[in-house]
């Protein structure tokens, strides 16, 4: 199978369970949304040493937001209910609540909850104030800058992580270009998100090592200076391997996002650089949930 | 299904417990039992049929028609449905409402919404005193829910509330908030002497500055309060009557109090429209 002259590869993606929450952050103005939301989505790449993947979905309209300010939804991804009650209190904490204005809402309705309020509200040391308007628990949290408002929980759902797909390239440059594209084009996707910088990963991993301490390493078959060292997936016009991983609510939120990505990423074409599109397979030792490329494309 | 209308044959003489016209009790009912079912009558029991002609079918949509100010008790402890009553309702509307949406198309006696711990009151006219307040012995008034009166309310607006909204269009009397727990009042007419006296947190919003307020309240000066926008935006995100708060900004003058009884709750006199 060929899209505009590149390569598809009959391979699959595989994915793994996970579970998410949605945060809705807002501020004064969207530039202080914006840098609250990059500050609680700092260090959150992958589960594998961050704990949590996390990333901004999208920008939302006063009109969106529960307290009718400009904002901006997060989502954040962890293996277990534990990990994310443990990380979403602390960045709220440490990320929203220090970013001067900020304000932070669940985005997400469900039964399931992670903490935030229901354990920074102890920050306002006995001058915290609880609010119930429309059924949703809110902390009013006295701070320096006037009034840090939180919600007490945030929805949590079942998600999957991990859903993927390489570009084949013959140059970084090349490849760069066409992985910006394509995650633009995830990005319009609602429910999923690309948590690595810029939404592209340039030192994807294989599960396990020769080290025993190590549960990811270098995917030794995609380094293109080990071509002639290990048994390589690379032909020898491809100079660089740039991967694309996409967490989401479900799994036809993340098949719309592979399909929109792939085809942004081929519409570059040969001609650009761009050689052949796979996925990160690992022989089902990973996950559930595959993601046929050829499938998805059809 | 059409809902099920009760209408008064005649005004009644004495007080009328209409406890038993609720949703919940309704449900299940045929016409014949309902006509068959007991109401307190001043001091005697009698067939709902002898003051009530009956028709309809939904239970779930409860209207009673030429209502008067004798009925009491209406929609008490509902957990679903609707009830609508067309013209005046006595004491204790909405007794121990639990969930539903409760709507007076008149005038309410005193004491609605108490003992309330979710569910909606409307009142379209005035409403008497104590709404949303506790009974004299109860520890709390009102535990959650909302209570919308378009016209005035009478003296000690949700005494001893613990939680919950209300939300008054017009004026409101004496002591408006007095010993509230938590919750929230909004006033958006003239409020009486001496609101918040005793309160010991929540949060009583006032449109225009009381002519009396307690020496135990102190200033905390003009503020942009975050949490007015955040409940103005919700308010006015459940009905299209509640849209009016989107006309409301964030700005305040803070007063804490009741200093006399911990000082945590506080009294916000909104500034000026958006």
């Amino acid at each position: 199978m060929k899209i505009n002259g590149v390569q598809i590869d009959d391979t699959f993606a595989e994915a793994f369970p996970m579970k998410a929450t949605r945060i809705i952050i807002t501020a004064m103005t969207l530039k202080w949304a914006y840098r609250a939301a990059n500050a609680i989505r700092g260090f959150a790449s992958s589960v594998i040493a961050c704990g949590i993947e996390a990333d901004i979905e999208r920008e939302l309209k006063p009109s969106e937001t529960p307290d009718g300010r400009p904002g901006i939804s997060v989502m954040i991804f962890a293996m277990s209910m534990k990990d994310l009650e443990k990380h979403v209190a602390t960045r709220v904490g440490q990320s929203v609540m220090t970013t001067a204005t900020t304000a932070c809402y669940s985005g997400l309705d469900s039964e399931q909850k992670v903490s935030m309020g229901k354990s920074l509200r102890f920050f306002g040391d006995g001058f915290q104030i609880s609010k119930v308007v429309n059924k949703r628990r809110f902390w009013r949290i006295p701070v320096m800058h006037g009034e840090f408002i939180v919600e007490e929980t945030a929805g949590v759902t079942k998600a999957i992580g991990g859903g993927n797909f390489l570009v084949l390239a013959k140059t970084a440059r090349h490849g760069l270009a066409a992985c910006e594209k394509a995650v633009e084009e995830i990005q319009k996707v609602p429910g999923v998100i690309t948590a690595f910088p810029g939404g592209v990963v340039g030192s994807g991993s294989k599960v396990g090592s020769k080290y025993k301490f190590l549960t990811a390493s270098t995917n030794e078959a995609y380094c293109p200076t080990l071509k002639g060292q290990v048994k390589s997936e690379l032909s020898d016009e491809i100079g660089s391997v740039l991967e694309i991983v996409i967490d989401g609510l479900d799994e036809e939120s993340i098949n719309e996002a592979m399909r929109l990505g792939i085809k942004a990423a081929c519409s570059f074409g040969p001609a650009k650089g761009i050689c052949r599109i796979s996925a990160g397979n690992y022989g089902g030792n990973l996950g559930p949930h595959l993601f046929h490329l050829r499938k998805l494309l059809k | 299904m059409s809902a099920l209308v009760f209408t008064l044959k005649k005004q009644p003489e004495f007080t009328l417990e209409v406890t038993p016209l609720t949703p919940d009790n309704l449900e299940g009912k045929t016409l014949t039992n309902i006509k068959n079912l007991k109401l307190i009558y001043g001091n005697k029991a009698i067939k709902l049929d002898t003051l009530f002609s009956v028709k309809g079918s939904d239970s779930s949509q409860v209207i009673i028609e030429k209502s008067s100010d004798k009925l009491i008790n209406a929609g008490h402890g509902m957990t679903k449905g609707s009830i609508t009553i067309k013209g005046d309702v006595g004491d204790f509307l909405g007794q121990g409402m639990k969930n539903g949406i409760l709507t007076v198309i008149g005038n309410a006696g005193s004491w609605a919404g108490n003992a309330m711990s979710g569910g909606r009151i409307n009142i379209n006219g005035n409403a008497g005193d104590y709404v949303g307040a506790g009974l004299p012995g109860d520890s709390f008034g009102m535990s959650n829910g909302l209570i919308n009166i378009r016209g005035n309310a009478g003296d000690r607006v949700g005494d001893r509330m613990r939680r919950g909204i209300i939300i008054i269009h017009g004026k409101s009397g004496n002591y408006c908030g007095s010993r509230i727990h938590a919750g929230t009042i909004i006033v958006l007419d003239k409020v009486g002497k001496l609101p918040g006296e005793g309160m010991r947190r929540g949060t009583i919003i006032l449109a225009k500055k009381p002519t009396h307020l307690s020496a135990t309240f102190k200033s905390c000066g003009n503020l942009k309060m975050q949490f007015l926008r955040l409940l103005f935006t919700q308010l006015a995100s459940i009905d299209e009557e509640l849209t009016l708060f989107n006309k409301y900004g964030p700005e305040a003058h803070r007063f804490s109090g009741d200093l006399a009884r911990n000082g945590k709750g506080e009294l916000l006199i909104l500034q000026h429209y958006k």
